[in-house]
């Protein structure tokens, strides 16, 4: 008589076993910041070993500090200085090859809106330091570099300015570049589920544990707010905004996105926000599509098929391309 | 009178049960009374953190970066910096803080506030 | 007219199914009645029909007391009309526990345990199972145990009364001819089963 509400007890004993044992087991989310590249850089990862997930974290970050020895033209002696400092040929690592092909093709699809060579015009605003100026179009004439050539010839890995009045300077896609070499060595360490936020520059991971990853899009206008918010797996998105970094002189706002036609900021969008399979390839397109304005900005997106972007106008207007359409949810 | 005939009715085993029960609950409520509400503030100088604390806590703190103090605000449950040494100001331009998961930086002292707390705010990451 | 023995064990069933359905139909007026009463949680149950619980264990076994606390929560949840709903999914759970735990004390500590004892495990299984369901699945949100140690405490005290209350009332059943098959099953002068 004791034997079937026993076997029944058992039953439901299993059965609130089962249920217990779906909720997130033992899944903990690590998060580290560091200082890189100018920038405050968040990667977050998803898992259940803690001690690994820290250790690949302090490995991505070490990816994305070579990155930044490599790439940046204020480190003394890598490879873009060096190219920057003279006008005969120098041997480039084959990662800037690599890179600098990619923005070569940026720049071809956007017939110059991107461009990798305006290190130039950015000294001259002297936009990231203290005294900032807006300088005459004399000045600014003088520095331009030629609109229809690429910033560097190459062959193989050997590669020359293509003219003294290219300096090298690959902000608008070395960061999204960052980001990518940090996924991979998160990826290479056994990782299924991590993000990297290089300032707003972000690649992600697979998804957030059992979930897509949830991305805020930062409104341009309004501080602290969203306008949008998309769910993604294993894509990157960049947005470039002119409100990052600005300064004000006489009642006008200058950023730092500079149209390469006329070294003045560009003046078509407030933001604009990019996804695609590769961090660098959509910091790269962010910029060409925010210095060609909304249509031609759109046009661009449309005919890269792996490419989906957002485009806040100057008036204020948002466009979305059409594989976006969906997946965006307004805020 | 009437509590002695209810204790008669209960056993040793029953009045171990009782106590067992009573603990357990005067211990839960310790547990529970332990944990601080609401977010914390972490603030970190470079790699090593320099402050942790609640969100409720109001303070005023001074973080001591390479290029000189950056003067943090928490008040009212928010979190601001009010002056910094950097040239650009950037860190200040940000405003005030308070859900969780938020930063405020001032990347050139290499100062980070981070507010940390359980509460979700929709999405993980901000892209901007 | 002679009674056999079989005719005895035959009335004795039917006198336990009857009035074990006397006990369900009890046990479910006090589960819709304290589901009326104000309370500042919603969905949170007391667990008064337990007392009928513990009294259908006491008199007729486990088994008795499985049927009557998982019929008492679907039939009262038909009758509230809120099957399935959130305040159901809290009773079940609520119950279960409940019910497991004190199964547990009851073949565990058969010998020593008694009414009292039984209704306070009762009564903590219920309020954990409440909780667990609570977080899981209707607030979502793990700040619902700040409620334990008060419900524990609750628990302590209703589960006191209601085993005092079980214990009383078994005492006077077991007084009447209609029960002279059944034993007392536990606690103090309890025979050997």
């Amino acid at each position: 008589m004791l034997n079937r509400p026993l076997s029944l007890l058992l039953v439901i004993g299993l059965g609130l076993l089962l249920l217990w044992s779906q909720r997130d087991r033992a899944a903990s989310e690590v998060t580290r910041t560091a200082l890189i590249m100018g920038t405050l850089v968040e990667i977050k990862a998803v898992g259940s070993d803690e001690n690994k997930l820290e250790d690949a974290i302090n490995n991505a970050f070490d990816v994305m500090r070579r990155v930044e020895a490599e790439f940046s033209p204020q480190v003394p002696n890598s490879a873009i200085a060096r190219l920057n400092q003279t006008a005969e040929t120098s041997e480039i690592p084959s990662s800037v090859r690599d890179l600098v092909e990619l923005g070569e093709q940026v720049r071809l699809e956007s017939n110059g809106a991107f461009s990798m060579a305006l290190g130039g015009v950015k000294e001259l605003w002297a936009i990231e330091t203290e005294n900032p100026q807006v300088p005459t179009r004399e000045q600014l004439e003088a520095v331009l570099p030629p609109l229809d050539s690429p910033a560097l010839l190459l062959d193989g890995l050997i590669a020359r300015r293509s003219s003294t009045l290219v300096r090298l300077d690959l902000g608008g896609i070395a960061k999204g570049y960052a980001v990518d070499r940090a996924l991979e060595q998160l990826r290479d360490r056994g990782l299924r589920s991590a993000s990297v936020n290089a300032g707003g520059d972000i690649g992600v991971l697979g998804g957030h544990a059992e979930r897509p990853w949830r991305i805020g899009i930062q409104h341009p206008r309004k501080q602290g707010e969203l306008l949008a918010t998309l769910e993604a797996r294993d894509q990157a998105i960049v947005t470039s905004g002119d409100y990052e970094r600005y300064f004000e002189r006489d009642g006008r706002r200058y950023h730092h996105i500079f149209d390469p036609r006329s070294g003045q900021p560009a003046s078509g969008c407030q933001s604009v926000s990019v996804v695609a399979p590769s961090a660098a390839l959509a910091d790269a397109l962010a910029t060409a599509v925010f210095v060609l304005g909304p249509e031609a900005g759109m046009r661009l997106l449309e005919q890269r098929s792996e490419a989906e972007g957002l485009i806040v106008a100057a008036n204020g207007e948002a466009i979305v391309s059409s594989g976006l359409k969906e997946r965006l949810q307004w805020r | 009178m009437a509590l002695k005939a209810l204790w008669r009715r209960t056993t040793r085993v029953d009045r171990a049960l009782v106590l067992a029960l009573a603990l357990l609950s005067g211990f839960s409520l310790w547990v529970v009374v332990d944990r601080e509400p609401g977010g914390q503030v972490v603030i970190y100088r470079g790699e090593e953190v320099a402050y942790v604390g609640p969100l409720s806590h109001d303070r005023l703190l001074n973080i001591h970066g390479p290029l000189g103090d950056t003067r943090v605000e928490i008040e009212a449950g928010r979190v601001r910096v009010l002056r910094s040494p950097c040239p650009r100001k950037i860190c200040i331009s940000l405003g005030q803080v308070w859900k969780s998961g938020d930063l405020l930086a001032c990347v050139p002292n290499r100062v980070v506030v981070r507010i940390e707390g359980e509460e979700g705010r929709g999405y993980d990451l901000l892209s901007r | 007219m002679i009674s056999s023995v079989a005719d005895q064990q035959n009335l004795d069933q039917v006198r336990q199914r009857v009035f074990l359905a006397l006990f369900i139909a009890l046990a479910v007026s006090l589960h819709t009645f304290e589901a009326l009463l104000p309370n500042p949680l919603p969905w949170f149950r007391i667990g008064l029909a337990n007392i009928l619980a513990l009294t259908a264990l006491e008199l007729y076994g486990l088994r008795a007391m499985w049927t009557l606390t998982l019929s008492r929560i679907f039939i009262g949840s038909l009758l509230l009309g809120n099957l399935f709903g959130p305040g159901f999914l809290l009773s079940l759970t609520g119950g279960l526990a409940a019910c497991l735990l004190m199964s547990a004390g009851a073949v565990l500590l058969r010998r020593g345990i008694g009414l009292v004892g039984l209704s306070v495990l009762g009564a903590s299984g219920h309020v954990c199972g409440q909780l667990l369901i609570a977080e899981w699945i209707v607030v979502q949100h793990a700040a619902i145990w700040l409620l334990l140690p008060a419900f524990l405490l609750f628990a302590l005290v209703s589960g006191v009364l209601n085993g005092f209350a079980a214990d009383y009332l078994t005492d006077q059943l077991l007084r009447q001819e209609a029960f002279a098959a059944c034993r007392k099953s536990f606690g103090p002068a309890s025979a050997e089963k």
